[in-house]
């Protein structure tokens, strides 16, 4: 438990460098000011001078559009009205004022432009787009931002008062016996190995989680670009459960659910039957049928998906929630015969026969003897269908057709190529990662109580 | 009618539907890859892709490019991943359950959405987008593939052998490489093929990591399945994508068996 809190914090912490990013500051030293057109028609001169200029960043992917081209666009259009149109087009996001530059002097605002701006994070494109503004013999730096030395300073802290534990412990041994030095010695040693060994997983841990926790906080602000920190907000949670989100997002969701059940029930009372068919099966045909049931979990999602498609393709199926529902069930019924193939082999074999013996028909067999057995088996493949199918892409990306159906996990990859993602995900997935937390730690605590006992 | 009811009470034939589900849906699809490859659109038997792939040289570059990044981030997994698993594997760590555990969460998110935060984060911390950062995804996406089978097998493994080695002199080094290596290996090799498949496979993954500039395997033989006329020429593709993954997991089968599908 106290690991996971620990994970928890220190992943929130790494979040806030993060934060405190949403903007990058420049300095630029102001050359000559004849031909400084970027600061043109201010009372001031600020030749030979200082300023910062703070830049709003945020992605937008496969557009050929630069931030000079963005700029260059604000400069001639400035508030006017085919503006606001213009990033609407580019971008169905604009509306919202996420990206801008202002120039700071001394601490206080004088220029302020383009609010309604989407470019590109090409920071190199905005470093020239600058300077080739600036004038002659301007210089350009990039600031880093206050939260990264607080870091360093840390860090640095934390070495030197380790190395100063380090000669103190040092110093005093030399007081010691040689008996007691070499004790003391292992010891450390042994803490050494201890610690270095808890940091190394803590490390990994936190660069593994670090994208996580990137949406996970994300998901608390309104911004609709993720990355940029617009201040705490429930919206995003709102929205997603007023089904205001994206038309798209909603159905996605929808979809994914339909499937993912109907996955669920049928591979699981098809590997079920299947189980106990192979159980009862001969040595050889039970081989061979186990070759079988390995072949879909060892094929990689893309050779699934594209031999199913193929196999569409040449019957003439036109593709759609019946396609993918049997391409789930392909991939999800080998899981569920292994996770039942061991109740069985746990349970008596004779009981079975036994109720037949007794009059009972297969099927009251079948429900009265073996599924009280069977059924934990079943639920765990039951799960392992769901979670399996919500999160499949490869299979359901060639088997869904052109006919718009869309799950999350194919939706997310239009999204994300169109260039950006429908902020309301941010929730989502926050809210289901958090369940998943909340699930294993309960089933953990189940399964230690059950050892104890 | 008897003999109807016979059949029915014979428990083999209970997994019938399964096997012919299995045959209709899993065998077939795979035999039709096999059968495309060798037509062309008109379904006459033809050598002619096969011709078209051996000299399409951005075909040959992309497939060994592919094969390049899965091979450098199976070493990175391994690299990375072994030492992890090693130090939760040891008797004195207190909380490996939780640790595993922790481990695996992430996979429990939707790997694109993953992939999308990874973007995300380079961006911000101003890192550019590309071949590193698609080694980092793809890291980041298996290395819980390449810890957990070789977490179980350390920790089965039977201590005394490594208390035995250490009373007959062995240092801890020796002692890793000769005693705790060797008997890691099936785990190794099952996290292997856990992580170079997927990855030799992918898609997706590498055009949202590098901008769209990066293109693997998995990708082409997208662009080209997806394309009615050319149809037959990305089953050859992919035909060359399942021989890969048949000898990967004939190389996995020997030591594997035990380990492979443990981690759901």
């Amino acid at each position: 438990m106290r690991s996971i809190w620990l994970l928890a914090i220190s992943s929130w912490l790494l979040a806030l460098p993060l934060m405190a990013q949403s903007h990058i500051t420049y300095e630029l030293k102001v050359g000559a000011t004849g031909e400084n057109t970027l600061l043109a028609g201010f009372p001031d001169s600020y030749a030979g001078e200082k300023v910062n200029i703070r830049v709003q960043t945020a992605t937008l992917e496969h557009k050929p559009l630069t931030l000079t081209d963005a700029l260059d666009f604000v400069f001639a259009n400035e508030g006017s009205e085919s503006l606001r149109a213009w990033g609407d087009s580019i971008y169905h996001y604009t509306d919202e004022a996420e990206v801008g530059w202002t120039v700071w002097r001394n601490k206080k605002e004088i220029k302020n432009r383009g609010q309604r701006v989407l470019v590109t994070n090409a920071y190199k494109t905005f470093e020239e787009y600058i300077l080739s503004h600036a004038g002659p013999a301007s210089s350009l730096n990039r600031k880093t931002g206050w939260i990264w030395w607080v870091f360093a300073a840390l860090l640095l802290a934390g070495t030197a008062a380790y190395g100063g534990y380090i000669f103190y412990s040092r110093r005093k041994e030399k007081e010691l016996t040689s008996v007691e030095q070499e004790t003391l010695r292992r010891k450390r040693m042994g803490l050494r190995r201890h610690y270095g060994s808890q940091l190394y997983l803590w490390l990994l841990l936190i660069v593994l989680y670090a994208p996580i926790a990137l949406i996970a906080v994300f998901s608390f602000t309104k911004s609709k670009i993720l990355g940029n920190w617009t201040g705490f907000s429930m919206d995003l949670y709102v929205n997603l459960f007023t089904g205001k989100a994206d038309a798209g997002l909603n159905s996605a969701i929808w979809y994914t659910v339909v499937i993912a059940l109907i996955a669920a029930v049928c591979s699981t009372l098809l590997g079920t039957l299947a189980a106990i068919g192979i159980y009862n099966m001969r040595a050889r045909q039970r081989k061979m049928v186990s070759f079988l049931n390995s072949v879909p979990m060892i094929n990689p999602d893309i050779i699934t998906g594209i031999s199913l498609f193929l196999l569409f393709v040449a019957l003439g199926f036109s593709q759609g929630l019946a396609t993918v529902c049997i391409a789930h069930v392909v991939f999800c019924t080998p899981y569920v015969v292994l996770s039942v193939l061991p109740r069985l082999s746990r349970m008596n074999p004779n009981t079975y026969e036994a109720a037949l013996d007794l009059g009972a028909t297969p099927a009251q067999a079948l429900r009265m003897v073996m599924l009280p057995e069977l059924w934990p088996g079943m639920l765990s493949g039951f799960i392992l269908a769901l979670t399996l199918s919500v999160d499949d892409f490869g299979v359901t990306f060639f088997t869904k057709g052109s006919g718009g159906l869309e799950t999350l996990s194919t939706f997310i990859y239009s999204d994300a190529r169109k260039g950006g993602l429908t902020p309301e995900l941010r929730p989502l997935f926050t809210i289901i990662l958090l369940v998943m937390l909340v699930a294993l730690i309960v089933i953990n605590i189940h399964n230690n109580k059950q050892k104890k006992e | 009618m008897s003999k109807l009811l016979q059949i029915f009470s014979s428990r083999r034939t209970w997994a019938w539907p399964y096997v012919a589900f299995m045959a209709m849906f899993v065998v077939l699809p795979l035999v039709l890859v096999g059968v495309y490859a060798f037509t062309d659109i008109e379904g006459h038997f033809t050598l002619h892709n096969f011709a078209k792939f051996f000299s399409h040289s951005e075909a040959i570059q992309t497939f060994l490019y592919s094969l390049m990044i899965a091979v450098f981030n199976t070493a990175i997994c391994l690299l990375i991943g072994y030492p992890a698993a090693y130090i939760m594997a040891q008797e004195d760590f207190k909380t490996p359950k939780v640790m595993a555990m922790l481990f695996i969460l992430p996979m429990w998110i939707n790997f694109l959405l993953r992939t999308v935060a990874t973007v995300e984060l380079f961006n911000m911390c101003g890192l550019p987008l590309g071949e590193g950062a698609l080694l980092f995804g793809l890291c980041y996406d298996y290395l819980p593939f390449m810890i957990y089978p070789i977490y179980n097998t350390l920790q089965k493994m039977d201590n005394s052998l490594v208390e035995a080695a250490q009373d007959l002199g062995a240092n801890r080094w020796v002692c890793f490489w000769k005693i705790i290596v060797p008997l890691s290996m099936p785990g190794v090799y099952s996290g292997i093929v856990m992580v170079f498949m997927p990855t030799v496979s992918t898609f997706a993954i590498a055009e949202l990591l590098t901008h769209n500039n990066i293109k693997l395997f998995g990708s082409l033989i997208q662009d080209y399945i997806t394309t009615t006329d050319l149809l037959n020429y990305g089953a050859v593709l992919s035909l060359v994508l399942l021989i890969i993954i048949g000898l990967t997991s004939f190389f996995g089968e020997h030591d594997a068996k035990e380990e492979g599908g443990g981690l759901v």
